[in-house]
Formats: structure tokens, sequence, C-alpha cells
């Protein structure tokens, strides 16, 4: 259901390269999935040391994984799957309850579980096409979407650029956002059957 | 879904979601993760976790009777490592019997080292916490590490 990311090339180059012992692939495995594996903690009700221990445990998990993971490519839902099992697993050891929610959440093959992995999935091709814009435009982007958002008089002052001009500049940055291959991907991939209602 | 990105409110407001999501991640959590990269390349057989009773266990709170220790079991080709959780300490058998060194490994590296007694039997204290595995190298054999496993 999920296919649209599953074929990321992205993932699949970053696992061989971890593979081959690249630190810095490595590096940018966890940068990209830490944020999933957080949230995964936070939705189980985990902070601190015990979020600790999961993300530690999936991490320490994919490093002997990576030689056997047959398709890198379902690498996000091989971290989302694990997280989630260790999360459950440290709430059992250590007698904990677990969250009354958690059955909306009963297995990762579940189309809500798709749901939500599909939406990671799509924050770090923002995050990561974000991280690609020029510097004025990230500036610009951050005032516009902080919350509560900036007003245009301080972003006049602040980016010194006239008021008239904010708002065809946030169109332009967009658009450049648009135009990057990662978010470019994910506008032309096939929409999964959720979207389709 | 995606199509949504064609409007810029919402492509604006899901930017602005995944920015912060990935703000509220602390440095550490995220450091942990670099971290285990030094695990990439280990020169012993890998124990996978054949048992745990803290898995077959459903909510530990409805059992009537007393806890009993947890347990766990470690299996490589030539070698078991079976070990209870005692309240003061790990508790360990190696199987077949036989001396050798144990080393305890949190995710932070070598907590704490013990032998095997010539009966295969040893003692980690004081008890870890968190994640930890055992890096086990009977005399005369090779070593062996077991999996992770969560306490």
């Amino acid at each position: 259901m999920i296919a649209a990311m599953r074929n990321d090339p992205i993932v699949v180059d970053l696992v061989n390269r971890a593979r081959d012992g690249d630190k810095a692939a490595w590096d940018q495995i966890v940068e990209r999935y830490a944020t999933l594996v957080w949230s995964m903690c936070h939705r189980h009700g985990l902070s601190g040391e015990d979020a600790d221990d999961v993300g530690a445990s999936v991490w320490l998990r994919l490093v002997e994984k990576l030689d056997t993971l047959h398709e890198p490519a379902a690498l996000p839902g091989w971290i989302a799957t694990t997280a989630r099992r260790e999360c459950l697993h440290l709430l059992r050891v250590r007698k904990r309850q677990i969250p009354v929610g958690d059955e909306r959440f009963p297995d990762t093959a579940g189309p809500a579980s798709d749901e939500w992995l599909l939406r990671h999935e799509r924050q770090i091709a923002l995050r990561e096409a974000f991280a690609q814009l020029p510097e004025r435009c990230r500036l610009l982007l951050s005032m516009l979407f902080s919350d509560p958002p900036t007003p245009y008089s301080e972003i006049s002052t602040r980016l010194d650029m006239p008021i008239g001009g904010i708002g065809p500049s946030r169109l332009r940055c967009l658009q450049k956002l648009r135009d990057l291959p990662v978010i470019a991907a994910l506008l032309n991939a096939p929409q999964s059957t959720a979207d389709k209602g | 879904m995606a199509e949504n990105f064609n409007d810029d409110e919402r492509l604006l407001a899901e930017l602005g979601e995944a920015v912060r999501a990935s703000s509220e991640v602390p440095a550490r959590f995220v450091e942990l993760g670099r971290a285990a990269f030094t695990w990439r390349t280990i020169d012993a057989e890998l124990a996978a976790l054949a048992y745990d009773s803290a898995a077959s266990e459903l909510v530990a709170e409805t059992r009537a009777e007393p806890a009993e220790l947890r347990a766990l079991t470690f299996v490589a080709s030539r070698l078991t490592i079976e070990i209870e959780v005692a309240p003061d300490a790990l508790l360990g058998q190696l199987v077949p019997p036989q001396q050798g060194s144990v080393e305890l490994h949190g995710r932070d590296g070598v907590a704490n080292t013990t032998r095997a007694d010539d009966v295969g039997w040893f003692a980690i204290r004081p008890l870890p916490s968190g994640l930890f595995r055992l890096r086990v190298r009977p005399d005369g054999g090779s070593a062996v590490v077991t999996e992770w496993a969560m306490l």
C-alpha cells in the first residue's frame, strides 16, 4: 500500500553504503529516522531513559540487520515495526500499563499504521527538501510556519524585505520546494488507496 | 494526500509540522543512534535470543501467583547461555558447563567482567538496567555475543 516511498533510491543507497562500513551513511540513516522512532516512543508514553533504551535497541538491532536486510527499500517499515515492538516489550518487562489507545494500532500491517508510516515518510521527505532550500527561503518559511506565525512587519525587518515582497517570495520558495526531486517524486508517486476516496 | 502539496497553505502547514517534529527530538537520542555503528564489526558468533519469559507473559499484573524470575536463553552453535534475572544480579549458566570469561556490555560499552566457574555458572552484580548483551569466551573456545536484551 505504501509502495510510493518504499522504492526510495536514497534509502537503498544509504543502506548499501552503511553495509560497506560508511559511517556517514549510517549517520544519515539515523538522522532521517530518529524522529519516527521518537514519535513511536511518544505514542507509547515513553520518554527519557525509556525512550533512549528503545532508540538504542532499534539502532543496535539495525546495525546487526544491515547485512541481511534483503529489501533495503523496506527500511522505514522495518524501523517502525521494530520501534513499536521494542516499546511494547519495554512496557512489558518494566511492568507498565500498555496505553489504552494502543489497540487502535493493533499490528503494523494494518491500514492505521500504514497511514502513520506514510505520514512520517512524507515528513522525512519534507525535511530533506527543506534542508536543500537556499538559506533565505528557509528563514522566510520558518517564520511563516512558526506557531503562531511571525507578523509580516517583523519578517520584513528581519529579512530586509518589503512587506509586499513576502507573498511572492513565499510563493517562489514553496515552488522551489515542490520542484526538488525528493518532493517531485512524492507528487508523482501513485497514491495509496486511502487517498483515492 | 500528496496532491495537497499543490496547495500553498497545506504545504506550508505540513512543512511546519515536519520541521517541528524533528526539533522536538533530543540531540542525545540521535547521538545514541549514531554511536550504535561502533557495533558494526563484532569478531564473535551471535547467540540468538531463543526464549524470554517476559515475551510470553501478556500482562504481568493480571497474574495471581508470585512473579517468577525472568529467564532468557541465548543459543549459538556450540554454546547456550541461560540467564535468570535475580533482584540483585544476573545469574548465568553456560551449557555445556565450562569455564570462561563473561563480559557485560551496556549500550555505552563494557560495564562489567566476570568468570564462569568450572560448572559454567556465573553471576553479574550489580544487576544492569536497560539494554545489555553478554560476550562469552569459553577457555580454549571462540567468543560468542548474545543478541541485545532489555531489562
